[in-house]
C-alpha cells in the first residue's frame, strides 16, 4: 500500500525557537584597545532590559575588561535581541523536518565533532539537556564544553528558524498561494532536510546503514597545550 | 510561609561542623542528624558579627541564617525567591534544574573557598540561559552560601537587595551589613543579640573571647559559634546595668548597710536609698569580694566552677524539639542557678509529698479492709502493734498496687505492638495484591498490542 507522498502542511506558527524554552543564542566578538573579547551564551529574551546592562557590568568586572567594553557589549546584545524581536511577530512554516545538526567545536582543550538528527517540529526539545547528557556520557571533565554545545545547537536551530521565516515571507510575496506550501518541503533553503516519508517508508529500514555510522558518532579529542596554541595562532592569522 | 522559617531554625539549630576527614569536631551542642551525602565539607552555624577563628581549609563557614540549606532538598525560601523554577510554566525549567544550578555553583565555589567566585566563572560552566543562572547566583550570594568570608560579611549589600526583601525573613538578609554597626554597640548598655538581633532585656550572655553577645534564647538554643562552649559565656544582667551602674557612693552605703543589718535586705535597701532590696542583693552578690562579708565557705572558684557545671548540664535541657523543656531551660537560664535549683527542689519535694498522700490514701483504703479483717481475728490488740502493722500493710499494699499497674501497662504495650505488627502485615499484603493486579493488567495490554502488531504484519504481507 503506497502512502501518498505529500508533504503535510501545518498552519503557520508565530516565530519562536523550536525548543522548550524560548532562549536565543547571543554571540559577542568585540575588540577594544587591542583587547579582544569573544563570548557566546544563551539569553532569555523575556528578561527585562535592565538585565542586559547588569550582565554587561558584571562581565566587565569579572573578566577585568577595559571599561570601554561596557557600551559595546550592551549594544551588541541589544541589537541581537532586537533582531530576534523583529522576527518574532512573523509567521513561519514548519513541515515535517528532521535536520542534521553538526557540532565542530574546540573549547579549551576539548575538541568535539558530532552529527545527529534533530526534529524541528518538536517544540519540547531541550538543547541544554542534550548538552548536559552528552557531556556526562562522554565523560567530559571540562565544564565549559556543555554550554558551548548547547549554544552551537541553539545557533543552528535559530538560523534554520530564521530561514523558515524569510522563505515564508518570500513565498507570500511571490503570491504562490497554497501551492507554495506543497512545494515547500523540497524547496526549503536548507537542502539538507530529510524527508520523513522517504526515510521512514516501509521500503527502507529505520536502522542506519553501516557506512553512515562514522558520520553520526561523536568524536572527542583532547588536545595538548601546544596543539591549542597552534590552533589559536592559526585562527588569528586567518582572522586577520 | 514566614512561620515556617523560625521552626526550621529551631529544628536545625544543632548542626555540627563536619570536616573533610569526616570526623566530628568537639562541639558543645549535642549532634543532630545532619546528613551530607555528596559534599565532604558542611556548614557551621556562625553569627555574622564574629570572624572565623582560623582559616581551616576543610571547613566551610555559612551564616546562621542559611542553616536551612541541604544538598538534596529545596527550602521554602528558595521557592519564594526564585519562583521561575517552581511555577511549572515550562517543563524543562523545574526544581531539578534549579538543584543542578545551585549545587554546581556551590560545588564550584567550595573547590576553592578562599577565593571569591564570579558570576562569569559560573555561567561559563553551566548549561542554560544566563538570566536564570544569574538569579540563582545572586540568591546564593545574598544568603551567604557562596562567597561568604569574613571580609564579605561586613560589606554592604548591593542595590538588588531591595528586590529580594519581601517577607519577614528580610532582617536576616540584611544582617551582614548591620552586623558591623551592632558589634560596636555591644559596648554600650543597650545590648543587642548577635544572632537574632533582638534587644536583650532581662539577661544576656557575653562571650569575652570573641566579643559577641547573645540573648538568653539564643544562648539556650546553642546558637553560637563552634569554638565556644557554654562556659565561655558569662551572664550579664541587663536590668542592673541599664538602670545606671552603681556609683562608688552607693556601693559604700551598701557595704555599710550590710555590715549593720546583715541579712535584712529591706533595711539595707532603705539605707542605700534609691535601690530596691533585690537590686541590692544582686549587686552585692556580684561584688568581687562579697563572700568575705557573708563569711561563706564557698570561694569564687567553686561558685564559678559550679556555675559552669550547671551550664554544661544545661545543654541536655536545651533540646528545642521538646518545647516545654526548652522553656524550662530558658527560664532557668534567666532566673539564675540558685533560684532554679531551689525551685526544682521545692517542686520535687511537693511532688513526692503528693505521691505520699495518694499512696497513703490508697494505703488507708486497703488498710480499712485489713483492719476489718484484723478486728475479726483479734479484738484486743496492742494499739502500737496495730499501728505498726497498719503502716507496714499500707506500704506493702501500695507497693503491690504499683507493681500491678506496671505489669498491666507492660502487657497492654505488648499487645498494642503485636496488633500493630499484624496491621502492618495486612497493609503489606494488600499492597502486594494491588501490585500483582497491576502487573497482570499490564501484561494483558501488552498481549493485546502484540496481537494488533501481528494482525498488521499479516495484513501487509497479504497485500504485497
Amino acid at each position: 500500500m503506497k502512502s501518498p507522498a505529500s508533504a503535510s502542511w501545518k498552519a503557520p506558527l508565530k516565530f519562536r525557537m523550536p525548543t522548550a524554552e524560548n532562549l536565543i543564542p547571543i554571540r559577542l566578538d568585540i575588540e577594544v584597545d587591542g583587547q579582544r573579547y569573544k563570548d557566546a551564551f544563551t539569553w532569555n529574551p523575556y528578561d527585562p532590559d535592565s538585565e542586559v546592562v547588569m550582565f554587561a557590568k558584571r562581565t566587565v568586572k569579572d573578566l577585568k575588561l577595559a571599561p570601554g567594553f561596557l557600551p559595546q557589549i550592551v549594544q551588541s546584545i541589544q541589537s541581537q535581541l532586537a533582531t530576534f524581536r523583529s522576527y518574532e511577530g512573523q509567521d513561519m512554516y514548519v513541515g515535517d523536518k528532521i535536520i542534521p545538526i553538526k557540532l565542530d567545536l574546540q573549547v579549551n582543550h576539548t575538541v568535539i565533532r558530532d552529527q545527529f538528527l534533530w526534529d524541528l517540529n518538536n517544540f519540547d526539545s531541550d538543547p541544554e539537556e542534550f548538552a548536559r547528557t552528552l557531556c556526562k556520557d562522554l565523560g567530559i571533565e571540562d565544564p565549559e564544553v556543555g554550554p558551548a554545545v548547547a549554544f552551537a545547537i541553539r545557533e543552528q536551530l535559530y538560523e534554520i528558524a530564521i530561514q523558515n521565516v524569510t522563505s515564508a515571507r518570500e513565498n507570500r510575496i511571490s503570491k504562490k498561494g497554497r501551492r507554495a506550501a506543497e512545494h515547500f518541503t523540497p524547496s526549503k533553503a536548507s537542502g539538507a532536510a530529510l524527508d520523513l516519508m522517504k526515510l521512514f517508508s516501509f521500503r527502507s529500514s529505520v536502522v542506519r546503514k553501516r557506512k553512515e555510522w562514522d558520520y553520526y558518532k561523536p568524536v572527542l579529542d583532547l588536545l595538548s597545550n601546544e596543539e591549542v596554541d597552534a590552533l589559536e595562532a592559526k585562527e588569528e592569522r586567518s582572522g586577520r | 510561609m514566614a512561620e515556617k522559617s523560625p521552626v526550621k531554625e529551631a529544628a536545625s539549630s544543632e548542626s555540627i561542623p563536619i570536616s573533610n576527614s569526616n570526623q566530628l569536631k568537639p562541639s558543645p551542642q549535642f549532634p543532630s542528624k545532619f546528613s551530607s551525602q555528596t559534599a565532604p565539607n558542611s556548614e557551621v552555624p556562625s553569627t555574622p558579627t564574629s570572624r572565623p577563628p582560623s582559616a581551616d581549609a576543610d571547613v566551610v563557614y555559612v551564616p546562621s541564617y542559611s542553616r536551612w540549606f541541604s544538598w538534596d532538598k529545596i527550602d521554602s525560601c528558595e521557592s519564594r525567591f526564585l519562583p521561575e523554577f517552581f511555577d511549572g510554566r515550562s517543563a524543562s525549567k523545574g526544581p531539578g534544574l534549579y538543584i543542578y544550578y545551585r549545587n554546581s555553583i556551590i560545588k564550584l565555589f567550595r573547590v576553592n573557598p578562599s577565593r571569591k567566585i564570579t558570576f562569569t566563572d559560573v555561567r561559563k560552566t553551566l548549561v542554560g540561559d544566563v538570566g536564570s543562572i544569574r538569579r540563582v547566583f545572586d540568591f546564593l550570594d545574598h544568603w551567604g552560601l557562596i562567597n561568604y568570608s569574613a571580609s564579605s560579611a561586613l560589606s554592604k549589600p548591593s542595590k538588588d537587595t531591595g528586590s529580594y526583601i519581601k517577607s519577614s525573613d528580610s532582617p536576616s538578609v540584611e544582617s551582614p551589613s548591620s552586623a558591623a554597626p551592632t558589634s560596636k554597640h555591644s559596648s554600650n548598655s543597650r545590648r543587642i543579640c548577635g544572632a537574632c538581633k533582638s534587644l536583650c532585656t532581662i539577661a544576656c550572655f557575653v562571650c569575652d573571647k570573641y566579643d559577641s553577645t547573645l540573648c538568653a534564647r539564643c544562648y539556650v538554643r546553642g546558637n553560637f559559634r563552634v569554638g565556644l562552649s557554654n562556659a565561655d559565656f558569662r551572664r550579664v544582667e541587663i536590668t542592673d546595668e541599664a538602670k545606671a551602674d552603681w556609683s562608688e557612693k552607693e556601693t559604700l552605703l551598701l557595704l555599710e548597710a550590710i555590715m549593720h543589718y546583715g541579712d535584712d535586705w529591706k533595711k539595707v535597701a532603705q539605707h542605700v536609698g534609691g535601690r530596691t532590696d533585690k537590686d541590692c542583693v544582686a549587686h552585692f552578690v556580684k561584688l568581687p569580694f562579697g563572700e568575705e562579708y557573708l563569711r561563706h565557705p564557698l570561694s569564687n572558684d567553686d561558685e564559678s566552677g559550679f556555675e559552669t557545671n550547671k551550664r554544661m548540664c544545661l545543654t541536655p535541657l536545651a533540646d528545642a524539639s521538646n518545647p516545654i523543656m526548652a522553656q524550662a531551660a530558658f527560664l532557668s537560664a534567666l532566673a539564675g542557678v540558685e533560684i532554679a535549683e531551689a525551685a526544682a527542689q521545692a517542686a520535687v519535694s511537693v511532688l513526692s509529698q503528693v505521691d505520699g498522700i495518694t499512696a497513703s490514701r490508697v494505703g488507708i483504703g486497703s488498710l480499712e479492709r485489713n483492719s476489718k479483717r484484723e478486728s475479726e481475728i483479734s479484738s484486743n490488740g496492742d494499739t502500737n502493734q496495730n499501728a505498726l502493722e497498719r503502716a507496714a500493710y499500707a506500704d506493702a499494699n501500695s507497693l503491690l498496687d504499683k507493681e500491678e499497674l506496671d505489669i498491666e501497662r507492660a502487657i497492654t504495650g505488648i499487645t498494642e505492638v503485636q496488633m500493630k505488627e499484624i496491621q502492618d502485615k495486612f497493609l503489606r499484603f494488600e499492597e502486594m495484591d494491588l501490585q500483582t493486579e497491576k502487573e497482570r493488567q499490564q501484561l494483558e495490554s501488552m498481549k493485546n498490542l502484540l496481537f494488533i502488531d501481528q494482525l498488521n504484519l499479516s495484513f501487509r504481507r497479504n497485500y504485497t
